[in-house]
C-alpha cells in the first residue's frame, strides 16, 4: 500500500510527494541540499560501529554477522508448538519468536470461561511450566534466543522461561531471552492489557531490575513502535512513541536507584518496515542516531555500547492485502529490503497469510526463505549502509530526525507519554489518522494493488491454517492432570508468599519463580495480581 | 417527529485486542450520522447484549480478529434468542475467511465485512437493514 | 405498542420496555409521550443527580464511583450519559460506558447513553422523560451527566434534585473556567484529581477566582481523588444533606417546574415555528427583503412574531 500522498496533475505526473510524516519530497537532491541541512559526516553519520551510530551498531555490519530471523510461531498445544519451532530451525532459523493464544496474554488458564473458543488459537496455550517443559524440550536455550511475545503478564512468563531453563540444566545466565514486556504500548495499540498503568509499569521495572542480576544475557524490554504504527501512527510517531515509553521504563529503574548504564543495554525495539521505501531507511537511520543522542544527553549513559539501537525490524502487516494473496509475498521481499537497508539485527515477515489468519508452515517458510535470499543471493551483506552519503537519503534522514523530535515534544508538553496514554490522547489520535487512513483508501489517494487499482474479480481462497478444537480439548485436560498431582499446599503456600511480595512492593520475579517451579498455573499468578492491582481503564475515544 | 436516528454498538467480544479496525468504524459511522456506542475491548457476550439492551440500539457490529467469530457468533444469537430480541441487526466484521461466511449468515447475522471491506459498503449496508 | 402495555411492563421492571420507551421518546414517538403520562403522576421519589463540569474533569469517574458506592449500600441504579451531537454529521459517540467499570459491576444498574440531539442546554430533550422511566423502573437514584458546555433555560439542574460541579485543581486559567460554563456552580462542588501536585495550593486558586466573581462560595465543597474512590463518601453524606435542604424548598421547587415547562413550550414553539416558515410564502418575501436590506431583521421578526400571536400563524398577506 502506498503510504505517501501523491499530487498530480491530470497527466499522471507527479507534482509534489508528501510523505507520512509530513516531509515533502523533491524530484531531485545535490550537493546543494547537503548543504542546506548542514551535514557533517562525523557529526550527523560517522563511521559504523561509532557513535552516533546512524550508519549501524557494528563496524561491519552484515559481514561480521547476517541478520537473525525469528518468525513468529506458536499454535495450538506447546507440543505442537515445539514440532514447528524445530521445523523453523531444520530450515535454518536463527532464532525463535514465541506467539501465546489470547488467553495466555490476557491472564486466563484455559479452562477459565473467558478462554472459550480461543485456547491455542492465535498462539501456544500455556497454563503451567509443564507447557514449557514441552514447548522448550530438544531447543538449546543457550545458543537460541527467544523472544516471547508477552505483555501483561511478562513476569509470569519470563518466570516460566527461567524455571524450564534450570530445569533443563542451562544456567540462568547464559539464557537470551525477550520477552516483549512492552504494556504501554499494549494501551495504545494492541489491547492485551490488564492491571493499570503504575501497577503494569512496576511489573515492568521488576523484570528489568531482575534480569540485570539474575539473566544478564536477556533483554527484558522489547519496546514496540510496531503496534503503534499498525495502530496509525506516522513513521516518525512511531518511533518518537517508543523512545518515550522506553524513557518512562528507564524512569522506573533509576527510581530504583540503579544507574542507566547498569540497565539500558538490555532495552531492544520492535519497529515496522510497512511504508515508503525511502521514509523507512531514513526512519531506521534517524533513530539509531537519536537514541544514541538522547541516552547520552538525558541519562548520561557512557558505554557505547549502550548506546546502540536494537532490536527486530519487520513485520509489515498494516501493508499486506487480502485481496491478491500472493502479491504479499511480492510486498514481503521488498519490506525485507527495506529491513536490510536500514541495517536490522534481527527480523522478521508477516506471511501473505496474515491477512486471513496466522501462518501455515508453507507460508512461514516462505518469508523465512525470502529473508535468507536477501542474505544469500542479492549482495546485502556486501558492504554497511550502501544508501549512505546519498543526497536524497542523508537529507531525509535528518528532516525525519527532526520530525522524531517535533512528535517528541508534543507528548511532552501534553504532559509525558504515561499521562498520554492513559487520557487516551495518543489513541484518540491515532484512531482519527487511521480513520484518514482509510477514507484515504476509499478515495484512492492511497494506492493498494488488487484492492483499489489493478482489481482482479472475485479474491481466491489460500490454504489457511485450521484451528484444531481437539489440541485445546488436549490441553484443558492436561491442565486437569496437573492440577490434580501437583502438590496442593506448595501452591498454596507460593501464592501466599507471592501475594505478600506484592502488596509488600517486593520485587515480585524470584516469588514468581517459586510459583512456576510447584506449577502454579498463569491463572493464579495473574489473579494475585488481579486482585491487588485492579484493572486498566481503558480511556474512551473520543 | 424528531428524525429517528440509526443507533449501533460497535462490540470488541472475547479477549481480542486489536481494535484499529473497529474504531475506525465507530468514527465512520458517527460521520455517516448514526449514533454509535463501542464496548471497548475485552467484553463478553453477555456484557455486550445488556448494554444492546439498555441502548436500544438497531444494529451490533461484532469486530473479530483473532479467529473465533464463530463461536463468538453463536454464542451472541443464543443469547439473542433467549431474550427474545432477535430484532436487532448483527453484523461481523474482522479476519473472516470466505468460507465462514455462510456459516454465520445461517446463523441469522445479518452481513459480514471482512478486513478490507470499503467503509462506504458497511454504511450503506446498516442503513439498508435497518429500512427492512 | 400499545402505551398501557408498555408503561405496565415497565413499572414490573422491563428493561427491554424501559429502553424502548426512551427511544420513542428521543424519537418524538407519540406512544412514547402517552407511556410518559401514564408513568409521570407516580414519580417523584428518586434522588436525582446531576452532574457538570468540564470535559477531562473526571464526571464519568466520579458518576462510575458514586453509582457503585450507592449500588453497596443496596440501591437501584440508573444513569443517563449525555454526548454532544456533531452540528456537521448529526451522528453521536457514546464513550461514557466505558469509564463506568465499576459500576457496570452493580446488580441492576441501568445504563443509557444519549445524545443530546441539538438541544440547547447541554442535555437531551429526553432526558427528562429518561428520569420518569427509569423511576418507573425502579431507580431509586438516578443520575444524569450533561455535557457540560452551554448554559441556557433548559439546564441540567430543572431536571435534577442536586447538582454537583467537578472541577480539578489542574484546571488552570480563567478562561477554561469561563469554557467550562461555570456560570452556575451546582449545589456542591467536587474537586477532584487531589493527587496531582500542589492540588491543595491550586484548589485555593480556583476557588478564590470563583469567589472573586461570584462573591462568597456558600455552597459545600468535597475533595476527591475519584480514580481511587477516595472522598466519594463524603460526597454521598453531602449529598444526602443536600437533598433534604432541597425538599424543604418548596417555592424554589415550583419555579423550577415552571422554568422548565417554559423551556418545553419554548422548545416545541421553536420547532414548529420553523417547520411553519420553512415554505410560507410570506416569511420568504420578507426574508428577501432582509437580504436585500430593505428591511431590518428586528422589524422582520416583531411583524412575524405579532402576526402568528394574533392569528395563530403567518398569514398569507400581511396589513
Amino acid at each position: 500500500m502506498s503510504t505517501a500522498r501523491y499530487i498530480k496533475n491530470d497527466r499522471d505526473q507527479i507534482l509534489d510527494v508528501i510523505l507520512e510524516s509530513g516531509i515533502h519530497v523533491k524530484p531531485v537532491y545535490t550537493p546543494k541540499d547537503l548543504e542546506e541541512i548542514g551535514f557533517l559526516y562525523e557529526e550527523d553519520l560517522n563511521d559504523p560501529g561509532k557513535y552516533p551510530f546512524t550508519r549501524g551498531i557494528h563496524p561491519l555490519g552484515y559481514r561480521s554477522r547476517a541478520w537473525t530471523t525469528r518468525q513468529y510461531t506458536g499454535f495450538g498445544t506447546p507440543k505442537e508448538t515445539n514440532e514447528r519451532f524445530k521445523f523453523m530451525i531444520s530450515h535454518g532459523q536463527t532464532g525463535l519468536n514465541v506467539a501465546f493464544d489470547l488467553p495466555t496474554q490476557m491472564g486466563y488458564d484455559s479452562d477459565d470461561p473467558m478462554s472459550e473458543g480461543e485456547v491455542g488459537r492465535v498462539g501456544m496455550a500455556v497454563d503451567t511450566v509443564r507447557d514449557f517443559e514441552i514447548a522448550f524440550e530438544g531447543i538449546e536455550l543457550d545458543k537460541i534466543g527467544v523472544g516471547l511475545t508477552i505483555n501483561a503478564v511478562a513476569s509470569i512468563i519470563l518466570a516460566m522461561f527461567q524455571a524450564v531453563a534450570e530445569k533443563y540444566g542451562y544456567d540462568s545466565k547464559s539464557i537470551s531471552a525477550t520477552p516483549q514486556n512492552d504494556i504501554l504500548k499494549e494501551m495504545i495499540g494492541r489491547g492485551a492489557w490488564i492491571f493499570p498503568v503504575e501497577h503494569a509499569i512496576r511489573l515492568t521495572g521488576d523484570i528489568m531490575e531482575y534480569s540485570m542480576k539474575v539473566m544478564p544475557k536477556t533483554n527484558p524490554v522489547s519496546v514496540c513502535g510496531y503496534h503503534i504504527r499498525e495502530s496509525g501512527a506516522t513513521p516518525a510517531q512511531e518511533i518518537a512513541y517508543a523512545f518515550l515509553i522506553a524513557f518512562a521504563y528507564i524512569d522506573e529503574v533509576v527510581k530504583r536507584g540503579y544507574e542507566p548504564d547498569e540497565f539500558v543495554g538490555g532495552i531492544t525495539f520492535n519497529f515496522n518496515v510497512f511504508g515508503n521505501i525511502w521514509e523507512q531507511v531514513a526512519k531506521f537511520r534517524a533513530a539509531r542516531k537519536l537514541w544514541a543522542k538522547l541516552l547520552r544527553e538525558r541519562y548520561n549513559v557512557k558505554k557505547d555500547r549502550n548506546l546502540f539501537l536494537r532490536g527486530i525490524f519487520g513485520g509489515g502487516g498494516y501493508g499486506l492485502t487480502k485481496a491478491q494473496p500472493e502479491n504479499n509475498i511480492v510486498r514481503g521481499a521488498y519490506y525485507a529490503l527495506v529491513a536490510a537497508l536500514s541495517g536490522a539485527q534481527t527480523t522478521a515477515l508477516c506471511s501473505y497469510d496474515e491477512a486471513y489468519t496466522i501462518p501455515t508452515p508453507h507460508s512461514a517458510l516462505i518469508s523465512l526463505r525470502t529473508l535468507q535470499i536477501l542474505m544469500d543471493e542479492m549482495g546485502l551483506r556486501d558492504t554497511v549502509d550502501p544508501l549512505a552519503g546519498s543526497y536524497f537519503i542523508e537529507t531525509l534522514t535528518k528532516q525525519m530526525e527532526e520530525k522524531i523530535i517535533e512528535e517528541m515534544e508534543k507528548v511532552e508538553r501534553y504532559g509525558g507519554i504515561i499521562k498520554a496514554v492513559s487520557d487516551g490522547y495518543i489513541q484518540r489520535m491515532l484512531a482519527r489518522q487511521a480513520y484518514e487512513i482509510e477514507r484515504g483508501i476509499e478515495k484512492g489517494e492511497l494506492l493498494k494493488v488488487g484492492v483499489n487499482i489493478h482489481v482482479e474479480g472475485e479474491p481466491k481462497e489460500v490454504e489457511l491454517h485450521e484451528y484444531n478444537e481437539e489440541s485445546a480439548r488436549m490441553q484443558i485436560e492436561s491442565l486437569k492432570e496437573i492440577k490434580r498431582r501437583r502438590s496442593q499446599s506448595d501452591v498454596k503456600r507460593a501464592l501466599k508468599d507471592l501475594e505478600k511480595a506484592t502488596k509488600d512492593g517486593k520485587n515480585v520475579m524470584p516469588y514468581l519463580l517459586d510459583c512456576c517451579k510447584v506449577y502454579c498455573t498463569l491463572g493464579e499468578m495473574t489473579n494475585v495480581f488481579r486482585d491487588i492491582f485492579g484493572e486498566f481503564q481503558e480511556p474512551s475515544l473520543f | 417527529m424528531a428524525e429517528k436516528r440509526i443507533k449501533v454498538l460497535v462490540a470488541k467480544p472475547g479477549l481480542d485486542g486489536h481494535d484499529r479496525g473497529a474504531k475506525v468504524i465507530a468514527l465512520a459511522l458517527k460521520e455517516a450520522g448514526m449514533e454509535v456506542i463501542y464496548t471497548g475491548l475485552h467484553k463478553t457476550i453477555d456484557q455486550i447484549v445488556n448494554i444492546a439492551i439498555q441502548e436500544d440500539v438497531d444494529v451490533i457490529g461484532l469486530s473479530i480478529m483473532s479467529g473465533a467469530h464463530i463461536p463468538l457468533t453463536r454464542k451472541l444469537m443464543e443469547k439473542l434468542k433467549e431474550l427474545g430480541i432477535q430484532d436487532k441487526k448483527i453484523f461481523v466484521g474482522g479476519v473472516i475467511p470466505s468460507k465462514d461466511i455462510p456459516k454465520l449468515k445461517e446463523m441469522g447475522v445479518e452481513g459480514v465485512f471482512p478486513g478490507g471491506t470499503p467503509i462506504e459498503e458497511i454504511i450503506s449496508a446498516i442503513k439498508a437493514s435497518v429500512k427492512k | 405498542m400499545n402505551p398501557n402495555d408498555l408503561a405496565e411492563r415497565i413499572i414490573s421492571g422491563d428493561e427491554k420496555a424501559a429502553s424502548r420507551a426512551i427511544s420513542m421518546i428521543e424519537n418524538g414517538e407519540e406512544t412514547g409521550f402517552e407511556v410518559l403520562s401514564k408513568l409521570y403522576p407516580k414519580t417523584g421519589t428518586s434522588f436525582r443527580i446531576g452532574v457538570t463540569g468540564s470535559p477531562g474533569a473526571g464526571k464519568s469517574t466520579i458518576i462510575d464511583r458514586l453509582a457503585f458506592c450507592y449500588g453497596k449500600k443496596g440501591k437501584k441504579i440508573g444513569v443517563i450519559a449525555i454526548d454532544p451531537t456533531s452540528i456537521k454529521t448529526k451522528g453521536a459517540f457514546f464513550g461514557d460506558r466505558l469509564r463506568l467499570k465499576n459500576a457496570e459491576k452493580i446488580e441492576g444498574i441501568f445504563i443509557r447513553s444519549m445524545a443530546h440531539r441539538g438541544f440547547s442546554g447541554g442535555i437531551s430533550k429526553a432526558a427528562l422523560g429518561a428520569e420518569c422511566i427509569l423511576e418507573a423502573l425502579g431507580k431509586e437514584i438516578i443520575i444524569v451527566e450533561s455535557v457540560g458546555v452551554g448554559q441556557t433555560e433548559l439546564s441540567i439542574s430543572l431536571i435534577s434534585d442536586v447538582v454537583i460541579t467537578v472541577l480539578t485543581p489542574d484546571f488552570g486559567d480563567e478562561i477554561q473556567l469561563m469554557k467550562a460554563g461555570l456560570l452556575d456552580i451546582g449545589d456542591i462542588i467536587v474537586m477532584n484529581k487531589m493527587d496531582i501536585p500542589n492540588a491543595e495550593e491550586k484548589a485555593k486558586d480556583i476557588i478564590h477566582y470563583l469567589e472573586s466573581i461570584k462573591g462568597e462560595i456558600s455552597v459545600p465543597l468535597v475533595k476527591t481523588i475519584a480514580r481511587q474512590g477516595q472522598g466519594v463518601e463524603l460526597l454521598i453524606d453531602t449529598l444526602e444533606q443536600e437533598r433534604e435542604k432541597k425538599l424543604k424548598e418548596e417555592k424554589e421547587n415550583k419555579e423550577k417546574i415552571k422554568t422548565l415547562v417554559i423551556a418545553l413550550i419554548k422548545e416545541e414553539m421553536e420547532k414548529g415555528i420553523e417547520e411553519m416558515m420553512e415554505k410560507n410564502i410570506t416569511f420568504n418575501d420578507l426574508l428577501a427583503q432582509v437580504i436585500s436590506k430593505k428591511l431590518d431583521p428586528y422589524y422582520m421578526a416583531r411583524l412575524v412574531v405579532s402576526n402568528i400571536l394574533k392569528n395563530g400563524k403567518l398569514e398569507e398577506t400581511l396589513g
